[in-house]
């Protein structure tokens, strides 16, 4: 019985977050109205359109190296914070936690301001950079949240046993915040793949990203190419995702 | 031990760097900005003022606030009722499918938040899937007008921050120790008070940081709001928008933003004071 | 695993540090330049084209506001509207009409403008024109033909409004009898509290693909662009677009050079070569928004060059008149909208 009621809850959350995704998949196949009926048109005019291949290219590589470098640093943040007493703790700790409740809007503008004081010129680097801030309190916030309900006895466990600060955190910490690691690289990635407001004030004109190219393209109404590659992006990591799944059955 | 100073000192420094950077020293551009004054020919002139933080006095920035604190509340609440329930059922799958089964959770966010608006105003509109179903069906012979109205902003925020709920939730439930749910049943514990005494407290971090990744967000997410609800009343992200790009009144925008900022932490603080030291230091 | 990752930092890192040819960056709004003109530009001149994207004028005056005349781009499309406000803040590059010899394209209508009465800075791009749009599926009999229409009690929150202060503003202000405009604080005052009679009616403010709402019927009356509308007259027939026989307003689209634009020659060639007729029409063409070049207008498809919601009549715009900088009166025309929209 309560199998039974586990198993429809979990369909209908799944329907929930799917049924979205498949209507605009169902749309990719679709003529533009008036006509009706089946085509593959999209896909050809995605495939013909190597601007939108290479702006979703870009989009990928911040969403990577930005999901990456936040979990990093947002991961550290939290140990730090959590683990050491030292000046200008609770500065360190104020600023993470407010950096979430500031608005997108304005963390872009100012960083714009900022990295535009300090010189940089407008592309790749200093979108990372905005999307890394964007970033870093969510990592820390999960990752805090795991630390706390680890037993702090055994990182003294460790040291007693005359283990490195370092040796601690890659043999007993990590190990152990390894699903909230995961999570909040999986949480940056999709904060990165749909940030439009950062991302536009950080870009410059050599670096386009895909919610940039897809909000502007929506002005003029929902292009059915656009949803053409959104079905695409998730053929794709369905694909991957099952592929890592097949390997790691074999190993 | 020396070895150690120096870890320490590197981690400390590296992220206290970065933080600097770019967070604190952007952050400071807009606190000074909130002081500055402001003419409608340029967007600040360097002259101290208190004024933008006076007009935030005025009864509609209050009004504005208090509907976004209610919208964010609401949001958060459903997505707390919802996600709690599928991250735990989550964790309790097969050890084999439940990772790929809690990334499955977060794979259709991979697509622009913006396209899943649209793709679920064609699901609820007038002439929509879901309508067209319920006729279909006999339940209703009239379509439910549900674009443009606040249930419609509602089903638009629960889905898109729905993940930011189940994630960390699924993973601070992950280390939850299945041995003391078995042995409170054992000791005769029925399942509501098994979930109250033993599952919610030991997952109460989880809550917290879930509330805090959707709650805070949900505060000043405007354009799915307006895409869905026919953007006729405004939101605090609204308000900061106008103000920073519409009207150009930066002070102003900076203001909003800074005091919106020091609010929600004092909320947050009072919300964490009265619960016990160690959750505390969630904060 | 380090393969993969080595292979894939190489593909991506030609995108990033990318060798410079010849180029001309480009700032548009979303699909506001057909690729294939693009293409064609590259193609003839060699110079390759960076097209990036921005979602409204308020966001590329801002972007430029603070990257102070270094933001790289060369050539940007701001409105009529912006063109003022840009100008004065000193952004926009002086324009040398000799290096456009195809500016005697242009219909004399939309040049030298009060706006911008040499065409100093601007050059005509797209235009269009603001007015009423309704289904006639839903209301086949229905008056509608005057601003003053949407007043009408029978549209009791039914009404699609532009999510825009001015463009609401505007009806306001021209029924009161005064500019579009204005910074008069006692006219537009006069104008919020009009506007405040109109909140009844109004079901949505929306900026965002309105076509595809009038489409798809979510909403069936209110306001419209006209090359939107035609857009969404195609669709869906039982749409209509209608000019207002009390006075139309005018938008248009132009191009401009901002400061220290670091390709400028390049951004020349490109403006003159949109000018070319051919050019031109297939812009408009593509786009089915209304071009300000009377050369191209004779080469364009025939459906087009004969619609009246895109190409109007002397008669629909005796009354027409352009929306153009308001000065410093924009921040109390935003205050005024945001009351507005705090009392419904």
């Amino acid at each position: 019985m309560n199998k039974y009621i586990r198993s429809s809850y979990l369909v209908l959350c799944y329907a929930f977050l799917y049924v979205p995704l498949f209507v605009l998949i169902t749309y990719s196949f679709f003529q533009a109205p008036p006509q009706t009926g089946f085509t593959m048109q999209w896909y050809q005019t995605l495939w013909q359109d190597p601007n939108l291949l290479v702006v979703a290219g870009n989009s990928l590589l911040v969403a990577v190296v930005a999901s990456t470098l936040a979990t990093v640093f947002g991961t550290l943040a939290a140990v730090v914070l959590r683990r050491y007493r030292f000046l200008g703790r609770q500065v360190l700790s104020n600023a993470l936690f407010s950096l979430i409740i500031f608005p997108d809007l304005v963390l872009g503008i100012s960083l714009l301001l900022w990295l535009h004081l300090l010189h940089f010129p407008l592309g790749f680097f200093t979108l990372a950079i905005g999307h890394i801030t964007l970033c870093l309190p969510f990592v820390t916030i999960m990752i805090n949240s795991r630390l706390l309900d680890l037993d702090s006895s055994l990182f003294e466990a460790g040291r007693d046993l005359g283990a490195s600060e370092w040796t601690i955190l890659r043999r007993i910490i990590l190990p152990l915040l390894l699903p909230a690691i995961i999570g909040a690289w999986l949480m940056c990635f999709t904060l990165s793949m749909d940030d439009v407001i950062i991302s536009f004030f950080l870009t410059g004109p050599s670096f386009n990203v895909l919610p940039l190219y897809i909000y502007s393209l929506v002005r003029l109404g929902v292009t059915p190419e656009i949803n053409a590659l959104c079905s695409i992006i998730f053929f794709v990591t369905l694909i991957l995702i099952l592929i890592a799944q097949w390997r790691v059955r074999i190993e | 031990m020396h070895k150690d100073n120096v870890f320490k000192y590197l981690t400390i420094n590296s992220v206290y760097l970065w933080l600097i950077l770019f967070s604190i020293c952007p952050l400071t551009l807009v606190v000074i900005c909130s002081f500055l004054q402001h003419t409608p020919d340029q967007l600040f002139v360097w002259k101290f003022t208190l004024a933008n933080y006076k007009t935030l006095l005025t009864p509609i920035y209050l009004k504005v606030f208090w509907r976004s604190l209610q919208l964010a509340f609401w949001v958060t609440v459903l997505c707390l009722i919802i996600g709690y329930p599928f991250a735990y059922f989550l964790t309790q799958l097969p050890s084999k499918i439940k990772g790929l089964m809690a990334l499955f959770v977060i794979i259709p966010f991979w697509t622009s938040s913006l396209l899943r608006s649209y793709a679920i105003i064609t699901i609820i509109q007038a002439h929509g899937l879901l309508n067209t179903f319920l006729i279909k069906i006999g339940v209703i012979d009239q379509p439910l007008q549900l674009l443009y109205t606040n249930t419609a902003v509602i089903i638009g925020l629960v889905y898109n921050l729905l993940p930011f709920v189940v994630l960390p939730l699924f993973s601070n439930m992950e280390k939850l120790d299945r041995r003391l749910i078995d042995a409170a049943r054992d000791l005769g514990a029925n399942g509501p008070t098994t979930f109250l005494r033993i599952i919610l407290p030991l997952t109460k971090s989880g809550i917290y940081s879930a509330i805090m990744l959707t709650f805070l967000p949900a505060m000043t997410l405007f354009y799915i709001p307006d895409l869905l609800g026919g953007a006729k009343s405004l939101l605090l992200g609204n308000v900061i928008q106008t103000q920073f790009l519409s009207a150009e009144n930066w002070p102003l925008g900076s203001a909003l933003s800074l005091t919106l900022t020091v609010v929600m932490s004092l909320l947050l603080w009072f919300y964490f004071r009265s619960t016990p030291r160690s959750e505390r230091e969630a904060l | 695993m380090k393969r993969i990752l080595l292979a894939f930092l190489l593909i991506f890192s030609a995108s990033v540090f990318a060798k410079q040819h010849e180029i001309l960056n480009i700032y548009n709004w979303g699909g506001f330049l057909p690729d294939t003109v693009a293409d064609e530009f590259t193609k003839e001149t060699g110079i390759k084209v960076r097209y990036s994207t921005y979602m409204s004028d308020q966001d590329l005056y801002a972007k430029l506001a603070i990257a102070y005349n270094n933001s790289g781009y060369d050539v940007i499309f701001p409105s009529v509207e912006f063109l003022g406000r840009m100008e004065r803040a000193g952004m926009l590059e002086k324009i040398d009409k000799t290096k456009i010899p195809n500016f005697k394209n242009l219909d004399p209508h939309f040049v030298d403008q009060a706006f911008d009465p040499q065409n100093n800075y601007s050059v005509p791009y797209l235009w269009g024109s603001t007015g009423l749009v309704i289904n006639r599926k839903y209301y086949p009999h229905l008056k509608f033909d005057r601003w003053h229409d949407l007043w009408d009690p029978v549209l009791k929150d039914k009404l699609l409004l532009m999510d825009d202060p001015r463009t609401n503003f505007d009806i306001a202000l021209h029924l009161l009898g005064y500019s579009i405009n204005t910074q008069d604080p006692k006219q537009i005052k006069q104008a919020y509290e009009k506007l405040r009679t109109l909140l009844p009616n109004i079901k949505l403010f929306n900026m965002i693909a309105p076509q595809s709402i009038y489409t798809n019927e979510n909403a069936v009356i209110g306001v419209g662009y006209s090359g939107d509308t035609y857009a969404a007259i195609l669709s869906n027939p039982g749409l209509e677009f209608i000019y207002p026989n009390d006075g139309v307003f005018l938008w248009m689209n132009s191009m401009a050079i901002p400061k220290n634009a670091p390709n400028r020659d390049n951004a020349y060639k490109f403006i003159n070569f949109i000018l070319r007729p051919d050019i031109a029409a297939q812009i408009a063409t593509t786009l089915r928004y209304s071009t300000p070049n009377l050369a191209a207008k004779k080469l364009l498809p025939k459906e087009q060059r004969d619609s009246r919601v895109l190409y109007p009549n002397a008669v629909d715009l005796k009354n027409s008149q352009f929306e153009t900088d308001i000065g410093g009166a924009n921040e109390l025309y935003e205050q005024y909208w945001q009351e507005l929209k705090m009392t419904t």
